[in-house]
C-alpha cells in the first residue's frame, strides 16, 4: 500500500484521480436525479424508459469508487503534466471565445464575410507573421470552402441575416 | 450473382466516383504524410461533404482517404523518423536507417508497393469471407444482436492501456450521453431540459470531430506540437527493381497476413500488426541481422500489414456492424448518416452496394499506387506546411461541417463541447476511443436489450437460452476479463522482479 498522503505536485495522478472520481460520483447523483424524474409509460412486461439510465449510472458508481479506492490505497502508476499552464488556459478560453464569437458573427453577416476575418485572426494567435501569407490563405481558403461546400457539394453554408 | 456485382463496377466506374476516390487519396496522402493529423481526423474533416453524395461516392471518398493515410504515414517516417499515422512506426525503423544511407528512394517506393500488396491481400480476404460471415449472422435475432453489440462493447478494455476503470468510465461517460433524446421504444424524452435540439438527441458526427480535432488544435495553439524538421536531399530511384521485388514477396505476404487477421479481430488495431509483421518478417528472414541497420524487408513487412489491416478491419464492420477501430467507427457513422446500417441484413437488402465497397477499395488501392508514385516528391513538400495555417483551416472546417449536418449551430456547441472533454480526458489519462465506441454503439444497445425483453416479457434468460447469444456474452466476459487478468500477471512479474532485485 502507499502511505503517501495525495497531493499535487509530485508528478503522479493520485489526487487528480480522487478529485475524477469524487466529481463522477457527484455527476452520477446529479444523473440519477433526472433519472428518477424521468416520466414513465409503461407498457406491461416492457422496460421503462429509465432502466438503462439506472444501469448505466450504477455501472458509473460502481467504477467511480473503484478508481477512488484504487487512488487512495494503491496510488498511480501514472505520470502526466495535470497542471494546467497559463499558456494552455489562456490557449483554451481563446478557442472557446473565438469559435463562439465566430459562430455569432456568421449567424449576423454570414460564413463569406467572417471566415477570412476568423482565419487571419487565428493565423496570427498562432503565429503567422507576414501579412501576405495571412490574406492569401484567409481568402484562398474561405473561397475554396465555398465553392466545394456549397457549389460542388451543394452542402449549405451559415447565411447570416445580411448577406 | 453476377448481375449485382457488375452492377457495383459500372457504379464505382462512373466520373463523380473515380473522382471521389482520386480526392480521398490525395487527401488521405496529405493527412497521412503529415505529422499531427490523424486518418481519423481525415476521415472527420471530411464526413461534412459527404451527406448530400450518394452512398457510393461517399465511400469510395473515404476508402480512398483510408488507404491512402495508411501509406501517407510511412513517407514522413521514412524521411523524417517521425510517423505520420501511429500504424507507420515499424516503418521508421528501417525507412529511416535506409534513408540515412543515401536509399530514400527505394525505400518509399517499396513501401507504396507494400502497401498496395497488403490492401489486395485484406481485400481478397474481405471479399472471400464477408458474405460467408454475414450469411451466418442472419440467423442473429434481437437477444443475438444485443450480445454481439456487448461484444462490440468490451473492446473499450483493449483500449485501457494505462487503467482499465478509465477507459471503462469514458465508455459509461459516452452511453450516458447517448440516452439524451427521446426514448427509442416509448418516445418519452429523456434528458432533453426542454431544448428542442436535444429531441433527436445528440448525433455522433459532432461528438466525433469533437473528439479527435479540437484536442489537437488546442495542443496547437499552445504550441505544444514539436516543430517538424524539414527534408533538404534529393529522393532517386524510387520505383524498385523486379528482382528486389520478387525477392520482398514471401516479407510481403507476411505482412499482409498478420495485417488482415489482427485487422479482423477488433480492437487489436494497426499498430499491433505491424510490429507483429515487423517481428516475426525479422525471425524468418535471411538477413535477420540486418533488420534496424536498413533493409527494405523491413519496409516491406510493416507497410503491407498497415494497409492490409483496412481490408481486415472492414469485415467485422460491414458483416456485424462491429467497428474495430476509430477509423471503422467513423465509416459505421458515415454509412448510418446515409441510411444504411451495415450488418448482415445490409448483404441482402443492399448487396449491390456490399459489391459497390468491393471495388470502391479496389479502385483505391489502385489510385493510391499510381497517385503516389507518380507524385512522392511532391509529398515532401507537404512536410513544409506550416501549423499555423493547418490548424486554423481545420478549425474552420469542424465549425462548418457540424453545422452542415442539420443547419444548426447547436451542433457546433456539442463539437466544442466534446472536444473540451475530450482534451480534458486525454490530459488526465481518460481514452476517448471507448467514448467513440459507446457513442456509436449505444443506442442500439439499448434498442436490442429492450426489444429482446419484449420478445420474452420481461425475462433475461433469453440471452442465455439462445445458443448464439449466449456464445457471445462467454466470449465478451472473457474479452472483458483477459485484459484484467494479464495485468494482474504483469503486476505479478513486476513485483517479482522488484523483490529480486531488492534482494540483489
Amino acid at each position: 500500500m502507499n502511505d503517501r498522503p495525495p497531493k499535487f505536485g509530485d508528478g503522479s495522478m493520485r489526487a487528480v484521480n480522487i478529485i475524477i472520481a469524487i466529481t463522477m460520483i457527484l455527476f452520477g447523483c446529479f444523473y440519477s436525479y433526472l433519472t428518477m424524474h424521468l416520466p414513465d409509460r409503461n407498457l406491461p412486461n416492457t422496460l421503462g424508459s429509465s432502466f438503462v439510465p439506472w444501469v448505466l449510472v450504477i455501472c458509473l458508481y460502481v467504477l467511480s469508487i473503484l478508481l477512488l479506492l484504487q487512488s487512495v490505497f494503491k496510488g498511480s502508476s501514472e505520470t502526466c503534466d495535470y497542471a494546467i499552464s497559463k499558456k494552455e488556459g489562456i490557449s483554451i478560453l481563446f478557442l472557446v471565445v473565438i469559435v463562439i464569437v465566430y459562430i455569432k458573427a456568421m449567424a449576423f453577416l454570414g460564413f463569406l464575410l467572417v471566415t477570412p476575418i476568423f482565419l487571419a485572426v487565428l493565423m496570427l494567435t498562432i503565429g503567422a507573421g507576414k501579412w501576405k501569407e495571412v490574406v492569401l490563405t484567409s481568402t484562398l481558403v474561405t473561397f475554396g470552402i465555398y465553392l466545394f461546400f456549397q457549389k460542388v457539394f451543394q452542402i449549405i453554408l451559415p447565411a447570416g441575416e445580411i448577406f | 450473382m453476377t448481375g449485382p456485382i457488375l452492377s457495383a463496377l459500372f457504379d464505382v466506374l462512373q466520373f463523380q466516383n473515380i473522382f471521389a476516390v482520386m480526392f480521398g487519396v490525395i487527401f488521405g496522402l496529405f493527412i497521412g504524410s503529415t505529422p499531427g493529423l490523424t486518418i481519423s481526423l481525415g476521415m472527420v474533416l471530411l464526413l461534412p461533404l459527404t451527406f448530400k453524395l450518394p452512398a457510393v461516392t461517399a465511400v469510395c471518398l473515404l476508402l480512398g482517404l483510408y488507404a491512402a493515410g495508411m501509406t501517407g504515414g510511412s513517407i514522413s517516417a521514412i524521411l523524417l523518423n517521425i510517423p505520420g499515422t501511429p500504424s507507420a512506426s515499424a516503418t521508421a525503423i528501417d525507412g529511416y536507417a535506409l534513408t540515412q544511407k543515401g536509399q530514400a528512394g527505394p525505400a518509399l517506393g517499396i513501401a507504396v508497393i507494400s502497401s498496395f500488396f497488403g490492401g489486395i491481400f485484406g481485400l481478397t480476404c474481405l471479399t472471400l469471407a464477408s458474405p460467408v460471415i454475414a450469411k451466418f449472422a442472419l440467423r442473429f435475432g434481437a437477444p443475438e444482436l444485443f450480445a454481439l453489440v456487448l461484444l462490440g462493447l468490451t473492446l473499450i478494455c483493449s483500449f485501457g492501456q494505462v487503467s482499465i476503470v478509465k477507459a471503462l468510465i469514458s465508455g459509461i461517460l459516452g452511453l450516458i450521453v447517448m440516452t439524451a433524446g427521446l426514448d427509442p421504444m416509448m418516445g418519452t424524452p429523456r434528458f432533453t431540459f426542454g431544448m428542442v435540439d436535444l429531441q433527436a438527441g445528440i448525433s455522433f458526427l459532432p461528438a466525433m470531430i469533437g473528439l479527435f480535432a479540437i484536442p489537437q488544435i488546442i495542443l496547437g495553439i499552445s504550441n505544444k506540437i514539436k516543430v517538424i524538421p524539414k527534408y533538404g536531399s534529393r529522393i532517386d530511384r524510387v520505383l524498385p527493381r523486379m528482382k528486389d521485388l520478387v525477392k520482398l514477396i514471401k516479407t510481403m505476404l507476411i505482412g499482409a497476413g498478420i495485417g488482415t487477421g489482427i485487422g479482423s479481430i477488433p480492437g487489436a488495431g494497426g499498430p499491433i500488426a505491424v510490429f507483429l509483421s515487423y517481428d516475426y518478417a525479422r525471425k524468418t528472414s535471411k538477413n535477420s541481422r540486418e533488420f534496424g541497420k536498413g533493409t527494405l524487408e523491413g519496409v516491406a513487412a510493416p507497410e503491407a500489414a498497415n494497409n492490409a489491416v483496412a481490408g481486415g478491419a472492414l469485415i467485422p464492420m460491414l458483416t456485424l456492424g462491429i467497428p474495430g477501430d476509430p477509423i471503422t467507427a467513423i465509416l459505421l457513422g458515415a454509412l448510418i448518416i446515409q441510411g444504411l446500417i451495415p450488418g448482415p441484413m445490409l448483404f441482402i437488402q443492399n448487396s449491390q452496394f456490399v459489391y459497390s465497397v468491393f471495388w470502391a477499395f479496389l479502385l483505391a488501392n489502385l489510385m493510391n499506387l499510381c497517385l503516389t508514385l507518380a507524385t512522392i516528391r511532391l509529398w515532401v513538400g507537404v512536410l513544409k506546411v506550416p501549423q499555423r495555417v493547418l490548424l486554423p483551416i481545420i478549425l474552420t472546417l469542424c465549425v462548418v461541417g457540424t453545422f452542415a449536418l442539420r443547419n444548426t449551430f447547436f451542433d457546433t456547441g456539442v463539437m466544442l463541447c466534446f472536444g473540451l472533454l475530450a482534451y480534458f480526458m486525454k490530459k488526465y489519462g481518460f481514452p476517448v476511443v471507448p467514448m467513440l465506441l459507446a457513442i456509436i454503439l449505444g443506442p442500439q444497445l439499448e434498442e436490442h436489450l429492450r426489444m429482446s425483453l419484449i420478445i420474452s416479457q420481461g425475462d433475461p434468460m433469453i440471452f442465455f437460452t439462445h445458443p448464439i447469444s449466449l456464445v457471445f456474452i462467454i466470449i465478451a466476459v472473457g474479452s472483458f476479463v483477459s485484459p484484467l487478468i494479464r495485468r494482474r500477471a504483469k503486476t505479478t512479474v513486476d513485483d517479482d522482479e522488484c523483490r529480486t532485485d531488492s534482494v540483489r
